[in-house]
């Protein structure tokens, strides 16, 4: 069996899974289609029955929930217990979860309990006959490296964002549902929440926004930034920035996109006077449509882009700008 | 508190990255190598952790003898002593065998409170080391921490994380525990002359494979074989629009709409 953990909200934000469960299940679709080894969706939660409906919709050969109160908030321990028990009893082929801040925080965990090898950000399966060959990145997304698992079943892994399609998706009507009981007597809880927050006040949440437009330090000043603002608006998108942005304090943190600031994995990604470090790439990869707006026809950002325009931003934009907003009113 | 932080010497950000004939690593040979950006968060936290709760700070890093300046510069910055793990065997070691010998020195060093890394390296960069120590020293962890707080006397920590969509949450976590730190949780310090001067008197310890008993034989060694390295096609297919930026912006939408058919 393939076991794709997906990612629900659970707890303080509503019972939904998150957009990016497509994307896994794409993932664990594509391994099953070229093994032959049935695919099942894993759900941790408590009241999970609103969740498993949501996956039914997707081509599965099973559903399984493991439904309790142990599982009600998100928490490291009782994660990587339950996926213990779920692998023990049944050892699957291969365990997947997102390569998320909750992925990275408990997988790894289980990976070394087990001794079983662990491949972090997968962006490309391969089976070579019985052979797996996972492909991650690695050097700040320079280089792709190929690994294949050294020991048996399970391997456990986490997707990285944006690699696989999640309109990929294969649909079809799931009916076999298992509810699987855990015995969570051993459990020992030692990471507790206290309190969720927002990390920076009135932040749009880039990493799920499906279009942004980005500024970067062609703009020259922090005043300017507005036309990057108009620009979002007329697009209904989210704003963005690239590192030296931010670094001079023309926009708070929370804006940066890249190594390390946030990855995002819009359908539309406008650069603005962004020449596309290396770091500043990495975030962006999983953007499906990039243009670049940059004086600077050698400026890297025109290697990912898929439309460029080669000219002053201060004349493009505004005519951009003002086109949609024409557009709109017609 | 004991405290020690992890630093991994990964190939300057400068220099030319060439694949190696095998095609299973990069040409490392000659590369100077610098502390992973994120481990110098992780050193600077550990600092101000002992400068408000006392205790000592430990440097660790796994990795050549040349890269002993990596532990000079942080006992520099102020960490009270070094441990490096050099050892033919740990090289092109994955995250679970770098995991595995952290553990087995930390352990040989008489444990800690709190160890600290960097959130990912700048190499491998899956995030998956520090996880993978507290798992094998038996510890509770917090990853992606973007603020640290002590209670000793307690034994607990209270960290925030980041998560996704600009949220955070707090956690309350008892010690020992590994942490691993997100950039920009601090501002690090430069070491100062005096630093470097006093350097030269703190304790450096240098230990091998089977001083840690750390083995490649009985399966502690690396769990994933890598197979190829390779440098990803950039298919460069940029369009580039002309004309002048009314025509431009104009075509530009089209194609957003009828061929991208992403607005």
């Amino acid at each position: 069996m393939i076991l794709a953990l997906i990612e629900h909200s659970g707890g303080h934000a509503g019972n939904r899974i998150t957009s990016n469960t497509n994307e896994l299940l794409s993932f664990a679709q594509r391994i099953g289609r070229d093994s032959g080894i049935p695919v099942a969706a894993v759900v941790f939660g408590f009241n999970t029955s609103g969740l498993v409906e949501e996956l039914k919709s997707r081509k599965l050969d099973r559903i399984i929930a493991v439904d309790d109160p142990e599982l009600a908030e998100y928490s490291p321990d009782a994660y990587a217990f339950a996926l213990k028990s779920l692998a023990s009893a049944e050892p699957p082929y291969l365990v997947a979860t997102m390569h998320s801040a909750r992925g990275i925080d408990f997988m790894p965990r289980v990976a070394a309990s087990l001794r079983h090898p662990f491949v972090g950000g997968c962006i490309d399966v391969e089976r070579i006959g019985e052979r797996l060959l996972l492909t991650r990145q690695i050097f700040n997304a320079k280089m792709n490296m190929k690994v294949e698992p050294r020991s048996g079943s399970p391997v456990f892994v986490t997707v990285s964002s944006g690699a696989f399609p999640g309109d990929n998706v294969e649909l079809a009507e799931t009916s076999a549902i298992e509810t699987r009981p855990v015995d969570f007597s051993g459990l020992m809880k030692r990471r507790n929440v206290i309190a969720y927050s927002e990390a920076a006040k009135g932040q749009v949440d880039l990493s799920s926004a499906p279009i942004i437009v980005s500024g970067g330090r062609g703009l020259r000043q922090k005043e300017n930034f507005t036309l990057i603002f108009d620009l979002a608006k007329a697009l209904n998108a989210a704003v963005g920035a690239s590192r030296p942005v931010v670094d001079a304090e023309w926009l708070p943190r929370e804006y940066q996109i890249g190594s390390s600031g946030q990855t995002v994995a819009p359908k539309l990604y406008v650069a603005v006077g962004i020449s596309g470090a290396v770091q500043h790439l990495v975030g962006i990869q999983g953007a499906r449509c990039i243009v670049a707006i940059n004086k600077d026809a050698d400026a890297p950002i025109f290697k990912v882009a898929r439309y460029g325009i080669v000219d002053d931003l201060f004349k493009v934009v505004p005519a951009l700008t003002k086109l949609l907003n024409d557009l709109k009113s017609v | 508190m004991k405290i020690i932080t992890c630093i991994r010497p990964v190939p300057d950000p400068a220099s030319r990255l060439v694949i190696n004939e095998s095609k299973t690593w990069i040409k490392d040979h000659d590369l100077s190598m610098v502390a992973n950006e994120a481990d110098n968060y992780a050193l600077e936290e550990a600092l101000r952790l002992k400068e408000k709760h006392g205790g000592e700070v430990i440097a660790i890093s796994l990795g050549r003898a040349s890269d002993a300046k990596l532990l000079r510069a942080a006992v520099a910055m102020g960490a009270d002593r070094a441990i490096h793990l050099v050892d033919d065997k740990f090289r092109n070691t994955d995250e679970f065998a770098v995991a595995d010998a952290l553990a087995k020195a930390i352990h040989l060093d008489g444990g800690a409170d709190v160890v600290l890394t960097g959130v990912q390296s700048d190499d491998l960069g899956s995030g998956a080391t520090g996880v993978m120590l507290a798992e094998l020293l038996g510890w509770a962890h917090a990853t992606v921490v973007i603020a640290v707080d002590a209670e000793p006397e307690k034994g607990t920590l209270t960290v925030k994380r980041e998560l996704e969509g600009g949220m955070a949450e707090t956690a309350e976590l008892p010690t020992p525990a590994v942490l691993t730190i997100q950039y920009g949780i601090n501002q690090p310090r430069y070491a100062s002359l005096k630093g470097i001067m006093a350097a030269k008197r703190k304790e450096f310890k240098v230990w091998n494979a089977a001083e840690i008993g750390w083995t490649d034989s009985d399966g502690s060694g690396r769990l994933t074989e890598i197979r190829e390295i390779h440098i990803p096609e950039k298919k460069s297919q940029v369009e580039i629009i002309s004309g002048t930026p009314e025509e431009a912006v104009t075509t530009l939408v089209e194609k957003l709409r009828k061929d991208a058919k992403v607005i």
